[in-house]
């Protein structure tokens, strides 16, 4: 018994000489994010997600950017560009030296490379080019040209979003998603990645624009809002972005060890009606769902006042925005209902469909608070049923249910984004509307030819006043960033386009 | 004894199967298209059909069947519908850490289970006796992700002395990896700092789900003991005056041991899928949690992939069982 004490004691000093050394990295140097979000892929020809296409956002730059704080467009990649008079042809020259953080050239043949690979691949997010880009032109090293199916108002919004960033010929391939490390064109890199765990980001030495302001950028995933607020208690976050639930978030406001911001989003929720389904398809029926509606209840019940209301789908801060759906009127809602001859004896029978997990814990009660106010009005019974998310998707897509809970998030920043996908005839049964409507089409697409903002707000008013007469959607309220920091924290910008810049967080 | 040992192999091979169809049928009959899941809502119907055709979505039931029966006995397990990644490559990496999370759930739900079970049954009758019993059904109740998150708020909000999720802190992982099992690498690369910070991210999750399945070993072990206190032996040995602890864990425990053992590994093999609620409260990257986000995802070749996975190792485990049993214990075999 001794001697194998003593040959432990031995073993013990043995390794506590090959002691490594502390890790010399400082608070100051790394910031940690932690999130419910998920990562599903970091290759832009694939990623569609929130959190995938915000880490691209930060590994990447585009052609072009936004100004940081701001819907304004500035040059990234590009040094300068034109468009032609009939609005279909882009042409890019690119600044001088540009590198890949792996030092291969950024240069008009790895933009032909990106997009022609985007439309090829056809991943989720690949119809934002494919639908527009006819073809690339490579005219020189930095100079090409994009050329479009029809002339498209918002094209060089999507050239800020990640489908359209480069990725290097020389790693990327193009008959396949990319699944290795990203190579990257923007201020971070990824240094490691351990899937459905953490990324960590560092600064990349290749970067032409400003460097990130810290050099260490690690995201944690965390399962749910439960896990990711205590680890916030736990002080094992810095900065903790999406999502938390409404009640936490309040109780985190009056912890002082905490700073909290609550900024615009541009993300909105909608009640979605299959106008092919009975009853739905009589928009009678959808107007008095439009007015028995409270929104007002559900923001203060369901959100603690943490969401505002919507009354079109175009969110408040955007240009178009014009708030034409009516509001509470229970009266009214009553009124028309016995004018189509239900009554307590003979009341409406209809399902409400959410799905339980995909839009976070809060979505069973906006159900049922819903179906509290249908049935209020004494005319309606509702029942409530949910599905998860994959067969949510089945359902809409196969018209199976006929009014529904769905929420948006912009892919671009015009309101074309909010209004092509719902409403035109080619686009909405992707929705499971199934709305069609020629006078909304030949606006849709007037719209997306012209170029002048005002005339374009004009045809988007329309529109909506259009929508608010046949109520396909009733568009309940849009979100609000919230946000959870330990008070040295410093730098975070909450922009309307809801990007989160981590290039611009650091510790005091 | 080869006979003994190749028959249960026989039996074990019908029961995967047995799994194998199980799951694949019905993932087939649940609703939610994979392709859809995959693709999202905007994706063109040529685009969806393309790629059913590609993932072989679009054959008979039985050509699918078949064709991923022979992908398995190949040891195909496909590639992630969510990542693009080899499923078993993933599988690699997220089972060490459930494979370390249950055997340290183990160590803590062996040690409440032996030492509270022989003491309650030594004490037959008396406050010891009847706190076991009563824990034992108590614990039993717990909903794991509600004990875990009482553990949580003591151990990490208030008295913050222990990390909540995770197996490692930021940049305290091993530099070099050999199991992936974070404890093991860290004592092979000498990282001291590594494996006293992995060991206390194993503490909560591991106390969690050891304490949950303790309380089926308290009640084993104090049942085998009671009974083993009966016998002749033990009166004899008392007769002869040896001392009560030699009596209660030399005679007593050792011979009450075996048919434990033979469950305790069951329930390691058991635990091993049953950790998901535990790994998804401690934000844990197991394979449990691994599981259940591709369930929602609708990712069949992870699910099937995980499942075989499962299925394999549980077999294994219980052939390992019954034969070291058998090797104990001869009057087993027959």
């Amino acid at each position: 018994m001794k001697r194998l004490f003593k040959l432990l004691l031995l073993l013990v000093v043995a390794f506590g000489i090959s002691l490594p050394q502390a890790k010399a990295i400082s608070q100051k140097d790394y910031i940690i994010i932690g999130t419910t979000d998920k990562v599903s892929s970091l290759d832009p020809a694939k990623a569609y997600d929130y959190l995938s296409d915000n880490i691209l956002q930060n590994l990447m730059e585009g052609l072009v950017k936004y100004v940081p704080g701001t819907a304004k467009i500035v040059p990234g990649l590009a040094q300068k560009w034109e468009v032609s008079k009939d609005g279909l042809t882009y042409t890019f020259w690119l600044k001088k030296n540009l590198k890949f953080s792996n030092g291969d050239p950024i240069n008009a043949e790895a933009f032909k490379f990106s997009i022609e690979r985007v439309i090829k691949l056809k991943g989720e997010p690949s119809f934002l080019l494919s639908d527009i880009v006819k073809d690339v032109e490579v005219v020189n090293d930095r100079e090409f040209k994009i050329h479009l199916k029809y002339a498209f108002a918002p094209f060089i919004n999507i050239l800020a979003f990640p489908v359209s960033f480069p990725v290097d010929p020389k790693v990327y391939k193009d008959n396949a998603f990319y699944n290795g490390l990203p190579v990257s064109s923007g201020p971070y890199m990824v240094k490691k990645w351990v899937r459905g765990q953490q990324i960590e980001l560092v600064r990349n030495p290749n970067y032409h624009g400003e460097k990130a302001k810290t050099p260490i950028v690690l995201i944690k995933l965390y399962r749910n809002a439960n896990a990711l607020y205590i680890a916030l208690l736990n002080k094992e976050v810095d900065i903790a972005y999406r999502t938390l639930l409404p009640q936490q978030f309040n109780q985190i406001k009056k912890n002082k060890n905490f700073k909290t911001m609550i900024g615009p989003s541009p993300f909105i929720r909608e009640v979605v009606f299959n106008v092919k389904q009975k009853p739905f398809d009589n928009k009678k029926i959808r107007k008095a769902f439009a007015y028995a509606i409270n929104r007002a209840q559900i923001i203060n019940d369901v959100f603690n006042g943490q969401v505002s209301p919507l009354y079109t789908l175009i969110p408040e801060g955007m240009w178009g925005h014009k708030p034409v759906m009516p509001h509470y009127n229970q009266k009214k809602a009553i009124e028309i209902l016995k004018s189509l001859g239900y009554s307590k004896t003979n009341p409406l029978k209809i399902t409400l469909w959410y799905s339980p997990s995909h839009y976070g814990s809060t979505e069973a009660a906006v159900a049922l608070t819903i179906k509290n106010q249908l049935e209020a009005t004494g005319l309606v019974k509702c029942q409530l049923k949910s599905a998860e998310w994959a067969t949510y998707i089945d359902y809409w897509t196969k018209g199976v249910m006929g009014m529904f809970l769905l929420g948006w998030y912009p892919d671009y920043f015009d309101p074309d984004d909010y209004m092509w996908p719902f409403l035109a005839t080619s686009a909405s049964p992707q929705m499971g509307c199934f709305y069609s409507n020629k006078k909304v089409d030949e606006l849709l697409l007037k719209a997306r030819k012209l170029t002048d903002v005002k005339e374009r707000a004009k045809v988007y008013e329309q529109v909506q006043q259009i929508m608010a007469q046949d109520a396909p959607y009733i568009p309940l309220f849009q979100g609000k960033q919230r946000v959870v920091l330990k008070p040295n924290i410093e730098g975070v910008l909450l922009d309307p386009l809801q990007i989160f810049r981590y290039y611009l967080i650091r510790k005091k | 004894m080869k006979s003994y040992v190749l028959t249960r192999i026989g039996l074990s091979i019908p029961m995967v199967l047995i799994i194998l169809t199980i799951v694949f049928f019905v993932l087939r009959v649940l609703p939610g298209n994979p392709v859809l899941a995959m693709l999202g809502p905007k994706a063109p119907p040529e685009v969806v059909k393309e790629m059913e055709h590609k993932m072989g979505l679009d054959k008979p039931i039985l050509v699918q069947y078949v064709n991923y029966l022979k992908n398995i006995a190949q040891g195909k397990f496909g590639e992630s519908t969510v990542t693009g990644m080899p499923v078993i490559k993933e599988l690699m990496q997220k089972f060490p850490a459930t494979l370390e999370l249950t055997i340290f759930a183990m160590i803590v739900a062996v040690l409440i289970g032996i030492f509270y079970g022989t003491y309650a049954a030594y004490n037959l009758g008396k406050p010891i006796d009847v706190s076991a019993r009563i824990y034992s059904i108590f614990v039993y109740s717990f909903p794991v992700f509600w004990f875990g998150l009482m553990l949580q708020l003591v151990f990490g909000v208030w008295l913050h002395w222990l990390p909540v999720s995770g197996e490692a802190s930021p940049f305290m992982t091993p530099d070099k990896t050999y199991t992936g099992m974070y404890v093991v690498d860290a004592i092979i690369n000498g990282q001291w700092d590594v494996l006293k910070d992995s060991l206390n991210h194993l503490i909560l999750p591991s106390i969690t789900l050891g304490v949950v399945i303790s309380s089926i070993f308290v009640r084993m072990v104090r049942a085998n003991v009671v009974l083993t206190l009966s016998q002749q032996f033990v009166v004899a040995a008392r007769a002869r005056g040896v001392k009560e602890k030699t009596v209660l864990f030399k005679h007593a425990l050792k011979n009450a041991l075996p048919p434990i053992l033979t469950i305790m590994g069951l329930q390691f093999a058991l635990l091993l899928g049953g950790a998901v609620l535990t790994e998804v409260t401690f934000s844990w990257p197991g394979i449990g949690s691994y599981l259940v986000s591709r369930i929602h995802a609708r990712d069949f070749p992870a699910i099937q992939g995980t499942i075989v996975f499962f299925a394999i190792f549980v077999a294994i485990i219980s052939i390992l069982v019954d034969v070291i049993n058998a090797w104990i214990n001869p009057r087993v075999r027959y």
